[in-house]
């Protein structure tokens, strides 16, 4: 299953990105990429700029470097995910966990380790994964057990992590990315190996790419999809920045056309899906470097972190060997047996995934920026599939939202939760300027008002009187004041400077408070000002 | 230690099949989940005896520092003990299902529901070295 997946990978590159054979002679493409104007990882990478090699032109030559090190070698990359459950109680005891509370508050004979106490295992945790391994496309072992695996570490008081090791409860899965590109928008299709429970105390699935990406965009796309599903899923938070989504990541290169997998090194610390582009390029680069000195032998198996600061990767630790875990089956936890219908229910009802979710958005038409844009969040497509609901156009419903209601809560950085204006009242908007019983200009004021204050659309304009002026005998009239309260201005247009018709709309409208239907406003004015010619 | 290996295969087929290396003609590499496992060796040429422990590693392993008087004494000890599990090794499982598992309990878990220990402060009391609201434990990282 895996090597097929891994062959299928293989053959796609070339397809997917035209650029690969571009590199050669225009290293300019791979800056195009870098700045994408989508809201996934890229997006990312361009609110938060390197502090200190920042500057356009090192980037440049970064990529310059990458550009000429793809043509000579071939770069492997794998990922393995944690994500931290986001269950009420821990694993295998029911202290609450909460992330930020006080040390040593939530704590019991269980998860300290305490001669006798004896582990539980928290159904839910069984329910995320099983949910995760389905969602991943994942065949499930209805049979699966926990296994020690032994080691010390200072937060590990029973000197054993109760694990699964050689039954994991779900293998075999892919996971489809649609990398921020401008060009095209290339798809992929990276395999996953095993997910596994892991880790006591606080519940963690351990997700183990293939080691199918090959550049530092793909691996940050592929983890920025990890969270959108967790999010999706509701199994985690996927917040990386309380941890409870990590990545560690495995970059080995190797000269193209050679068979053997060059010597791979692990890179941990990586907080943000840009850290996880940058440190593998700038992994990617060193060990080039050592390769193309003749020095390959300098690259040794190692955990390497990354540094943000200096934005390099530094020796964390050299491992001499494999570690030696000494597993076995753990005697305190009974065999994991999932029922057919246990599964089947889950599957059933499994919400609708990121990737299911841009495939119907696409399919309304919607351009792929704003595809990526309206599902990379789960509340704002939740929003946004709300406003359509209720009988929004779809292509006017996503302007709004990517546009002002996005600058807005950015602005005032709030969530589309945290916002005033409901789907249906965004709705109601735009149904009310579509009907022409508000300008737009109106309409965007009603919007602030509400995201700011709530209420109803249908309110404001009473409140306010805001209902757009369709009538023609009174446009007329405002008209006619205006002309007659402007005889100068009339005058020059009339002598040939018809770019005043601006001026005499703009007149129109203030004493109309901007309820004037702009369509009617210019047909009237325009026969008015040209009437006497 | 790892010299011998137990393979498990478990096939699409609700039917589990035993086989050790010897006989590998049955052995369809399909989809197979197998684990080979150091303490649950199953022994390919049974009757012969296990790798005698490296006494000096396991005390490393485990954390704990022998004197060499003392991994002479240990060794014939531990050794006994690796020699009675290996009795095991004589037991034909021909005709046996394999299970994942010894025991046949399942449905063993418990509800997400939080319930906050009532005796911490006994739980505090017993840790050897406390300093508020950290435990403080030995060093045991980077130790090589």
């Amino acid at each position: 299953m895996a090597s097929m997946l891994f062959r299928t990978i293989q053959t796609h590159p070339f397809l997917l990105y035209p650029t690969t054979l571009l590199r050669r002679n225009n290293a300019v493409l791979y800056c195009t990429l870098k700045s994408a104007h989508t809201q996934t990882a890229a997006q990312e990478e361009q609110q938060k700029p390197p502090q200190i090699k920042g500057s356009p032109q090192t980037r440049q030559a970064k990529t310059k470097t990458l550009d000429k090190i793809s043509k000579d070698y071939e770069t492997i990359i794998g990922i393995e995910t944690h994500v931290q459950l986001s269950t009420l109680t821990k694993a295998f005891c029911s202290c609450p966990y909460n992330y930020g509370t006080q040390p040593n508050t939530s704590i019991c004979p269980i998860c300290m380790g305490l001669p006798g106490a004896l582990p539980v295992l928290n159904s839910k945790v069984i329910e995320f994964a099983v949910k995760l391994g389905l969602a991943l496309n994942c065949k499930l072992s209805l049979n699966s057990k926990f296994d020690r695996k032994q080691y010390f570490y200072p937060d590990l008081p029973k000197g054993y992590q109760i694990s699964q090791f050689d039954i994991p409860i779900a293998t075999g899965g892919y996971l489809d990315v649609d990398l921020p590109v401008e060009f095209g928008g290339g798809h992929r299709r990276f395999g996953v190996t095993r997910v596994d429970l892991n880790r006591a105390g606080v519940p963690l699935l351990e997700i183990v790419s293939e080691p199918d990406m090959r550049t530092g965009l793909e691996a940050a796309e592929y983890a920025a999809e990890l969270q959108r599903l967790v999010r999706y899923l509701g199994v985690s938070n996927g917040n990386m920045q309380e941890g409870s989504l990590r990545c560690d990541v495995n970059v080995s290169i190797r000269p193209v056309g050679q068979l053997k997998f060059g010597t791979k090194v692990e890179i941990k610390n990586l907080n943000s899906f840009s850290s996880i582009n940058r440190a593998i390029d700038f992994e990617i680069a060193r060990q080039a470097l050592l390769h193309s000195q003749g020095e390959d032998d300098q690259i040794v198996q190692e955990t390497r972190l990354w540094e943000e600061g200096s934005q390099k990767t530094v020796t964390m630790r050299k491992k001499e060997g494999l570690a030696d875990y000494r597993y076995f089956p753990e005697p305190d936890i009974p065999e994991v047996i999932l029922m057919k219908e246990y599964v089947d229910s889950i599957q059933s009802s499994l919400p609708e995934l990121p990737e299911m979710k841009r495939r119907r958005y696409e399919k309304m038409g919607l351009s792929m920026q704003d595809v990526l844009f309206l599902a990379n969040d789960i509340n704002v497509a939740q929003f946004f599939d709300a406003t359509i609901a209720n009988g929004a156009d779809v292509k006017l419903a996503a302007n709004w939202i990517m546009g002002d209601i996005a600058a807005y809560m950015k602005n005032e950085k709030l969530t589309i939760n945290d916002i005033e204006l409901t789907p249906e009242e965004l709705a109601e908007l735009i149904a009310s300027i579509k009907s022409a019983t508000i300008s737009g200009k109106i309409g965007k004021e009603i919007l602030f008002e509400l995201m700011a204050k709530g209420g109803t659309v249908n309110g404001i304009i009473k409140e306010k009187n805001l209902v757009q002026i369709v009538d023609p005998s009174e446009i007329e009239k405002m008209v006619d004041k205006v002309l007659s309260e402007n005889p100068k201005q009339l005058e020059q247009y009339r002598g040939g400077k018809t770019k005043l018709q601006g001026f005499f709309a703009g007149q129109v409208m203030k004493i109309s408070k901007g309820k004037a239907n702009p369509g009617l406003l210019n047909k009237i004015l325009l026969e008015k000002l040209n009437a006497k010619c | 230690m790892g010299s011998r290996g137990l393979l498990l295969l478990k096939g699409a087929t609700p039917k589990h099949q035993i086989l050790n290396f010897g006989r590998t003609t049955a052995f369809t590499p399909k989809l197979p989940i197998y684990f080979h496992h150091k303490l649950c060796n199953y022994s390919t040429t049974t009757r012969s005896s296990l790798e005698p422990p490296d006494v000096p590693r396991l005390a490393e392993t485990a954390r704990i520092s022998l004197t060499p008087t003392e991994v002479e004494e240990f060794a014939p000890k531990i050794r006994q003990v690796i020699g009675w599990f290996g009795q095991l090794q004589a037991v034909d499982l021909n005709s046996v299902d394999p299970a994942i598992r010894a025991d046949t309990e399942t449905d063993n878990v418990r509800d997400d529901t939080p319930e906050t220990f009532n005796n911490r402060e006994a739980v505090i009391a017993a840790i050897p070295s406390y300093e508020e609201p950290y435990i403080k434990v030995p060093k045991v990282l980077n130790k090589e």
